[in-house]
């Protein structure tokens, strides 16, 4: 295994740390630590990639750090996405949204999660499942009992299915039976920890019948720390690092089975979006809906699926955050939340965030011309190839949730504004900056997509080699 | 490298506006119009150039390829454009009408809110109609296909401070992506029957049953785009838009490409009977839909819409049939003549007072009609059937809107059985189009 050049990912976990304890004592300095610490992982990320990159088809190892943590063609992107993800939605975030204890759990957040992609060992992956679920089950994000109890029973599953495997590991002789790289094939744990693990997933990514959480954090929670976590993506993640290599053939025989589950989920949330008026709910219902296209694909065993699908988490999270930042905006501006009830034709105020809005929304349900057509297309194609019959429910259910952003965009922007309000202003420099890089991102990688999918494809042949 | 200058202009202009736009600047009125000419000014002699060359090369088809767009394992998305006898037309009459509705814009909507929304969005849908003509496989159709649905809904919405257009752009939207289910899928299947969906080498062989398959999928999205029955109602929705956008897209491009569909996968067509005969009868069925209540319509465009709905149905017969030519000069003849006639329509009384002056007075009646002949309680039954057209929206809406709406609210329901900290009830139902809407009680103003 080779090296790293430097301790970069505990250099991408330790700067949001450092920053978000910096923001916790210091309020009127929070977004600009908030963004330094960010900003400092952003940078250590694209390093990784780089030398990720350089180096197909080898896990890195860093430097000193006892193996707790490896880069490879799986977590690079993930690592970079989310950490860019996260300074986005610090610079952007209204003034209400950026206090000490809200921007600190953010960085919190931000940590854990990389902490959860980079690791390479159990404990460190189970404790940053948890550490990162933490701000909404106890912390400042907390919200309604749904979203707190899905919380917790992942959490439990996990760290139970860690310590069955561990456990198992240790009585098979293995001497490091919290490493990552020693599970392959292994089946550590059997069928009680393959159950625990699919457990974890079903409640972290929201699949039926363990969705409603999301709906409800994303309704009664803060918006952008809820849209944040969910594009954690850590539930497909945990498959893709730990449950396929673990259990190969017990999982390629489950597959038809959760991949059957996910296109369903995908097409309940697509339902349910349809007659949902309000406006954060029917966001929340199209991110299900979409992770669980996610989650299909990866089951999909297919080479196209599988890429298909860790392209597609890029747009899902890319694409969520632009809707829920342009959301949260119009919130704040208009002093209340929405619903679809009537129509607002808030664009006349605010042009700039409608047609924002409506890029990214379509981008999510894949318009050509945005990386959105060409996951899609990888994911369809990925699932009526394993699944024929209940493969049709993925381009369907995507069709459903067009429908539903399409009306939740005209509800908003479109029709006769009521009465005159004054003092709107359209999107500030700052907002439409990082608003503008979404778009442009998503616009050229669906232009120019064989670049990413070429970087997500050594993913998915990696994946695709433990069956 | 011709084809691809003539079709990436248009993307260029767009992206390039409409990036500027966003980042807080916006083009004057000239300035657009002036580039709007310019580009297809030389796009037109481009294709021109391109049809004279094919001409004197003797050549059947010229073929560009730009390698493949993106590759996973076996499955690859190949870049491939093609010009031939058939996508030549297509693509000579997408640059003329455009321009020419690009120039007319310029004085229709002059200092309108939208001017520069509109050009934009025109030279969008130039872009998708260009792809969808000069398309070497059907995965790359998909492409121009659902670029040219979104400009349409956003056109339609062009009027975005009233209700009726923005319920409109709702209504057609919902069809356009129903029906797009089908041309997604036929690629799909394309890929797994002949391993691929590129046409460029001529269209794969495929064996009766999976011509018969991939044809009828091809068909529902072809209906979907041509407003062919049962998804004729979404027409009169789309006559909100502004003018010119009526013309050029339910006169004269986009109400065609579903034609144009058909006569790229007439070989497919060929394959299976069953296929042929579905695009003959409901190609039938619209024409006579078409004429009976284009008869009814209180309104020009509308009037207008569904006259070449009609046409429309006679053209997919035509292609059912297995003719090639006439329905390529049927559908170009159709799509000025109709152009025309749309751009003419908000001077249609002017025009009649002219008709009539030249004329030295009124004209007469044109006489009877046949259905004079019918007996009268046919004839109001025919009447009525007319006048809520055909019943088709309501048959969509009883038929799978409003079951679609009430499993959705029963789901909503389900999900908060005893869990939900979520005390709010959804039983108010969302504000669809009216043609969509469940039990809405309220008023949208």
């Amino acid at each position: 295994m080779a090296d790293l050049s430097f301790p970069l990912i505990t250099a991408a976990v330790g700067l949001p740390l450092i920053a978000a304890a910096v923001a916790f004592s210091n309020d009127s300095r929070a977004r600009l630590a908030g963004i330094i610490g960010a900003a400092g992982a952003t940078l250590c990320s694209a390093k990784i990639l780089l030398e990720v990159n350089a180096a197909p088809g080898l896990r890195l190892a860093e430097p000193w750090a006892f193996g707790l943590f490896t880069a490879d063609s799986l977590n690079a992107t993930f690592l970079l996405l989310y950490s860019l993800l996260t300074l986005g939605i610090v610079i952007l975030a209204p003034r209400r949204d950026t206090s000490a204890r809200i921007t600190g759990a953010t960085l919190l957040v931000l940590a854990a999660t990389l902490s959860a992609y980079g690791a390479d060992n159990l404990i460190v992956l189970g404790a940053a499942w948890v550490l990162s679920a933490v701000p909404f089950i106890v912390g400042p994000f907390t919200g309604t009992w749904r979203p707190r109890a899905g919380l917790a029973a992942s959490c439990l599953a996990l760290v139970a299915a860690i310590g069955i495997i561990a456990q198992s590991a240790q009585t098979a002789g293995d001497l490091e039976p919290f490493s990552l790289s020693s599970l392959q094939g292994h089946n550590y744990g059997g069928s009680a920890a393959f159950a625990l693990l699919l457990i974890a997933i079903v409640f972290r990514k929201g699949i039926f019948p363990a969705h409603a959480w999301i709906e409800d954090a994303a309704e009664a929670g803060p918006v952008l720390p809820v849209c944040l976590f969910i594009n954690g993506h850590l539930g497909g993640f945990l498959l893709a690092r730990v449950v396929i290599p673990d259990f190969p053939l017990v999982s390629l025989g489950a597959f038809p089975i959760l991949s059957d589950l996910a296109l369903l989920t995908a097409l309940y949330a697509a339902i349910r979006a349809v007659a949902e008026t309000r406006a954060r709910r029917i966001l929340a219902l199209l991110v299900l809906s979409q992770s669980a296209c996610i989650l299909a694909g990866l089951e999909s065993a297919t080479q196209e699926g599988i890429t298909g699908a860790l392209v597609h988490i890029i747009v899902v999270s890319v694409a969520t955050t632009g809707l829920f930042s342009v959301l949260r905006l119009m919130e704040v501006r208009f002093g209340r939340t929405f619903t679809a009830d009537h129509y607002l034709g808030l664009g006349e105020y605010t042009p700039r965030l409608a047609v924002f809005f409506v890029v990214c929304g379509l981008a999510l349900v894949g318009l050509p011309g945005t990386l959105g057509f060409c996951s899609e297309d990888l994911l369809i194609h990925g699932t009526l190839s394993s699944h024929p019959q209940i493969g049709l429910l993925l381009p369907v259910a995507t069709a459903m949730n067009a429908v539903s952003l399409f009306r939740l965009f005209s509800k908003l922007f479109l029709g006769k504004p009521r009465g005159s309000i004054q003092g709107i202003t359209d999107a500030l420099p700052r907002e439409r900056w990082v608003l503008a890089s979404i778009v442009v991102f998503i616009v050229a990688a669906g232009l120019m997509p064989s670049q990413i999918v070429t970087l997500r494809t050594n993913a998915a042949q990696a994946i695709s080699r433990l069956w | 490298m011709l084809l691809l200058a003539v079709v990436g202009a248009p993307g260029a202009v767009f992206a390039l506006f409409s990036l500027l736009w966003l980042l807080g600047w916006t083009p004057p009125e000239r300035l657009l119009t002036r580039v709007t000419s310019v580009v297809y000014l030389l796009a037109t002699a481009a294709v021109g150039w391109l049809a004279w060359s094919l001409h004197a090369s003797g050549q059947t088809a010229i073929a560009v390829s730009l390698g493949d767009w993106f590759v996973v394992h076996e499955y690859t998305f190949p870049l491939a454009l093609l010009a031939d006898h058939l996508s030549l037309p297509f693509l000579a009459l997408t640059v003329i009408l455009v321009g020419l509705i690009g120039h007319f814009s310029a004085t229709y909507l002059h200092r309108d809110p939208g001017f520069e929304r509109f050009y934009i969005l025109l030279h969008l849908f130039a872009f998708g109609a260009l792809v969808i003509f000069s398309a070497g496989s059907f995965d790359l159709v998909i492409v121009g296909w659902e670029m040219v649905g979104i400009t349409s809904v956003l056109l339609i919405s062009f009027f975005k401070t009233r209700q009726g257009p923005v319920q409109g752009a709702l209504h057609v939207f919902v069809v356009y992506r129903a029906c797009d289910i089908g041309i997604i899928t036929a690629a799909y299947l394309m890929h797994h029957f002949a391993h691929t969906s590129s046409f460029v080498d001529g269209m794969p062989h495929l064996t009766s049953g999976d011509a018969t398959i991939v044809g009828l999928f091809l068909l529902l999205s072809a209906a979907g785009k041509s407003a062919q029955v049962p998804f004729s109602g979404w027409l009169p929705n789309a006559m909100e838009g502004p003018t010119p956008s009526s013309a050029i897209f339910y006169g004269a491009i986009s109400i065609h490409a579903g034609a144009y569909l058909l006569l790229r996968s007439q070989s497919i067509l060929l394959e299976s009977t069953t296929a042929s005969v579905a695009v003959i009868i409901i190609g039938t069925l619209t024409a006579i839909h078409g004429t009976f209540v284009g008869r009814t319509c209180a309104d020009a465009k509308t009037s207008l819409a569904y006259a070449a709905l009609a046409q429309l149905g006679v053209v997919f017969v035509e292609i059912g049939l297995g003719l090639t030519w006439l329905p390529v000069l049927h559908i170009l003849g159709h799509a000025m003549v109709r152009t025309l006639q749309f751009l003419r329509a908000p001077s249609m009384l002017h025009d009649y007072h002219q008709v009539h002056a030249a004329a030295g007075g009124h004209l007469g009646k044109t006489g009877q009609h046949y259905d004079s002949y019918l007996p009268e309680p046919v004839r109001i039954w025919l009447y009525r059937m007319a006048l809520d057209r055909g019943h088709l929206d309501t048959i969509l809406e009883n038929g799978f809107i409003q079951p679609l709406l009430q499993l959705s609210k029963g789901l909503a329901r389900l999900d908060r059985i005893g869990l939900s900290s979520d005390k709010t009830t959804v039983d108010k139902p969302p504000n669809l189009p009216v043609v969509l809407r469940a039990e809405e009680g309220v008023s949208n103003g």
